[in-house]
């Protein structure tokens, strides 16, 4: 049996990895696939609690955080196509309409 | 000349239906007290009026032509006014007639509670009410009349002129304005609403001379006039703190019924407040030392001239006097207010010699009749100091006379001066179109040509008839020729204040020989004025081309030429004079109408063969010098024969074949001399001011900008440029870019993580 210990310092690493990616990271896919990551972390960490408390509730959780996700991750990409498609570039850099 | 304009008359239809107004009232139920205040309150109904459809319609054809840019609106409301004036001055006159003085509250304006500490101790109540006497119904019925007819003038002086075009609504509306502050401030029955009237006559005179504001001469004029009045205002003001002070009320009611309030009042605490009450007189009526505003006054159109120095303004300063002289009469205060009497006569004797001093150098038409309003001015201003002593002293019965004299004097002038002002507007208003319908199209240098400028005229008596008859009356008026108009007042104002001088007021020889004298300088001034006007060969091509036109300006001078020349006798028959200081005991032309014969020739005695020979010698000096050096001088050396084949009215040739024959003196070197050069600068009085204000008030102008640029602006700019930097530092954060906007909320997660985990 895993110490949940090692599970939960293995999530938290995950999510640094993707946090870290969101910020440095200009391809607006990358940065999606960071947030995957980021994501997928803290599902870790459910699905470990919920084998070492044997609860439910974890299980739960994190399917729907994965049901979720994939929905998040449809809408993301409809923007970025939106995105190129007027702009012809989805690099994070050049769109900068928050400014405005 | 081009187009001659069309009679017009049809229009004056709307403003002669107005004289049915009374009559309307009256089958309404009202009577003509009960009306009084509509005097005021037409023309403040009018004047919003006239603007706002003035801006509305302006440039329409039917508002320039039918209704005269407002002119006949303002007409209108002014026919009204002039017939209840007449009506209430007909109920007063009538045998049975009401009483003078307080006819009620119209309104009351503000209640307010007057604590002792903090015990309630009484409330009192600012109303508008109407006081009506024998001085108010004069100074009302000669603004009413004379408003009435110069804005008639007006609408022909105004509206031909291209310069005005669709601005004269603003014109009208100010007029009508003017002339309700003055209705108002006559009627008006406490000195606060007496006041409150005459600062809106302060507003339009400052609005009306500065009527042609792009002219920075005329700008600067309106500012002058507005700034020197409010010097004497402030001191008014102060001065009618200190009344309610005194009597807790400003009502005349209350301050004339018992002046000395129970013996609570004495003679000398009401020295100090009249005394400042008179130098805001001072300013009003453009006396020494605060007259410099009336020349520039000249600045605005001749029609404002006229208004000003005949109508309205200059007598307001005049009325206020002519209402402390109830406080110079009661017994109580016997010989208390001597010294500030003395004053008025002074500041009246000093002011009329100066006057006509620089009158007599004066080349600009308008600006030798500004200085002569000045100079009669003073001569009433003389007339009620001498008749302030007298009553102050206890001569009851010659403190009427000198009183009845001094306002018979305001009647007279204003209604010659009125005239002289339209005269001369007339004059300037032909010269300026012959000016340019001979100079139309060329390009000589003309543009500097003054139609103001004497020196431009001479001749012109043949080309405009009307307006040199006009003229010769209205300045024989002004001079006192012996029957005319002014003359019976002035031989009363003379007379008394050397009366004055027989009766123990030794301080009042010097402005009794300096009325004496101005005289005689009145008869030269104001006849230079005519003979360079009208008399002697043409000086300028332009009056080749001068005619009268247009009904609007002719008839007004009409009318006051018959007025002038008729008013002053029938008057001075009909004991005006003395129906003005004593209306109690005065039947007013009840004994001309009665015995006609007596009446006259008891006048005729009174004036030309007095009783003492104090006066007998007096009104002889003064009529020797007044009729007949002074306009001697004048004919030598301004007078002179027509040009060949011209020939004036019968009216005025003789004067002109007069001054033809008795030959010509050249004044020459005295014209050159120091002395006219310090005249040609109003013997640097202006000057003075200006040094004064330019070392004392500038400089402290300047410290002031200096703190409230860098001080008081400082601090609001600090504030906006300190705002503005934050901003520019705080705006480089937001570059708009997500992942920046995540790591913000990161870093800020974290911060509030770092501290909750802390406080645990």
């Amino acid at each position: 049996m895993i110490e949940p210990s090692w599970i939960a310092g293995l999530g938290a690493f995950l999510f640094c990895i993707g946090l870290i990616g969101v910020f440095t990271r200009k391809n607006a896919i990358i940065v999606l696939m960071c947030i995957e990551i980021m994501l997928n972390a803290v599902n870790l960490n459910f699905v470990a609690g919920a084998s070492h408390w044997e609860n439910i509730d974890g299980w739960v959780f994190t399917s729907i955080a994965i049901a979720i996700a994939a929905a998040e991750v449809a809408v993301g990409l409809a923007i970025f196509l939106a995105l190129y498609s007027q702009r012809g570039t989805i690099s994070l850099d050049e769109v900068t309409l928050l400014k405005h | 000349m081009g187009e001659h304009s069309k009679p017009e008359w049809n229009l004056l239809l709307p403003v002669g239906l107005m004289v049915l107004f009374p009559f309307i009232r009256s089958q309404l139920g009202f009577d003509a007290i009960n009306s009084a205040f509509l005097i005021a309150a037409v023309p403040l109904v009018v004047f919003p009026a006239i603007l706002i459809l003035g801006q509305i319609y302006k440039g329409e054809e039917w508002w320039k032509h039918q209704l005269k840019e407002g002119g006949i609106i303002a007409l209108a409301a002014l026919a009204i006014t002039l017939s209840l004036t007449v009506w209430l001055i007909v109920e007063f006159l009538g045998h049975h007639g009401p009483d003078f003085g307080s006819q009620g509250v119209i309104f009351d304006w503000i209640q307010f509670e007057i604590f002792d500490g903090a015990a309630l101790i009484g409330t009192s109540t600012l109303s508008f009410g109407l006081w009506i006497d024998s001085v108010s119904l004069t100074v009302l019925f000669v603004a009413a009349f004379l408003c009435f007819l110069i804005c008639w003038f007006a609408i022909g002086y105004m509206t031909t002129d291209p310069i005005n075009e669709d601005r004269n609504h603003r014109f009208f509306a100010e007029f009508v304005l003017f002339s309700m502050g003055m209705f108002g401030m006559v009627l008006a029955d406490s000195f606060l609403w007496l006041f409150i009237f005459w600062e809106i006559m302060g507003l339009c005179s400052y609005l009306l001379i500065g009527f042609y504001w792009e002219k920075p001469s005329a700008a600067a004029a309106a500012k002058k006039a507005f700034l020197t009045t409010r010097v004497g205002d402030v001191f008014l003001m102060v001065g009618l703190f200190m009344l309610y002070d005194l009597y807790h009320s400003l009502e005349f009611a209350v301050i004339f019924g018992d002046p000395t309030l129970g013996g609570a009042v004495h003679g000398t605490d009401l020295q100090w407040p009249l005394f400042l009450m008179f130098i805001g007189c001072v300013g009003k009526s453009a006396q020494f030392p605060l007259h410099v505003w009336l020349p520039d006054a000249m600045e605005g159109p001749t029609p404002v001239s006229a208004l000003i120095h005949a109508a309205t303004m200059v007598n307001a300063g005049l009325y206020l006097v002519a209402r402390m002289f109830p406080l110079f009469s009661e017994h109580h205060f016997e010989g208390d207010l001597s010294d500030l009497a003395m004053l008025i006569a002074w500041i009246g004797g000093i002011t009329a010699c100066m006057a006509a001093f620089i009158a007599f150098v004066a080349n600009d038409i308008k600006r030798v009749l500004a200085y002569s309003t000045m100079s009669q001015l003073a001569y009433i201003f003389t007339g009620l100091g001498a008749a302030c002593w007298f009553a102050n002293q206890g001569y009851h019965h010659l403190s009427i006379v000198a009183f009845g004299a001094a306002l018979f004097h305001l009647f007279n002038h204003a209604m010659a001066k009125g005239m002289l002002f339209m005269a001369s507007g007339s004059v300037i208003h032909e010269m300026h179109h012959a000016h340019d319908h001979v100079h139309l199209y060329d390009d000589d240098g003309h543009h500097d040509f003054d139609p103001q400028d004497m020196r431009n005229m001479g001749g012109l008596a043949s080309k405009m008839p009307i307006t040199s008859i006009a003229m010769m009356l209205g300045s024989m008026s002004i001079i006192g020729i012996p029957l005319i108009g002014g003359f019976w007042s002035k031989e009363g104002i003379v007379g008394q204040t050397w009366n004055v001088y027989a009766h123990g007021g030794e301080m009042i020889l010097f402005p009794a020989i300096l009325v004496l004298a101005t005289a005689g300088m009145t008869g030269f001034y104001m006849s230079r004025m005519w003979f360079m006007t009208f008399a002697g060969k043409p000086k300028s091509d332009v009056v080749e081309h001068v005619h009268e036109d247009t009904q609007w300006i002719k008839t007004p001078l009409v009318v006051l030429s018959i007025v002038t020349a008729f008013s002053g006798f029938i008057l001075a028959c009909g004991e005006f004079a003395h129906w003005l200081g004593d209306p109690d005991h005065t039947h007013f032309m009840t004994h001309l109408i009665e015995h006609p014969g007596d009446a006259i020739l008891h006048e005729l005695e009174i004036a030309f063969l007095p009783d003492e020979n104090l006066l007998k010698i007096v009104g002889w000096t003064a009529i020797l010098l007044s009729a007949g050096v002074g306009p001697f001088i004048a004919a030598r050396m301004h007078g002179g024969k027509l040009a060949d084949g011209e020939e004036a009215t019968p009216l005025t040739n003789w004067l002109i074949s007069y001054s033809g024959s008795v030959g010509h003196t050249d004044v020459g070197e005295l014209a050159t001399g120091g002395f006219a050069t310090a005249l040609h600068n109003r013997l640097y009085i202006d000057d003075a001011y200006e040094w004064v204000i330019s070392r004392t008030l500038m400089p402290l102008a300047a410290i002031c900008a200096w703190i409230d640029k860098n001080w008081v602006d400082g601090v609001i700019k600090g504030i906006e440029s300190g705002s503005q930097s934050t901003s520019t530092w705080l705006r480089q954060f937001t570059t708009g870019r997500a992942s920046d906007y995540l790591l913000m909320a990161t870093v800020g997660m974290l911060i509030i993580v770092g501290i909750l985990w802390g406080v645990a």
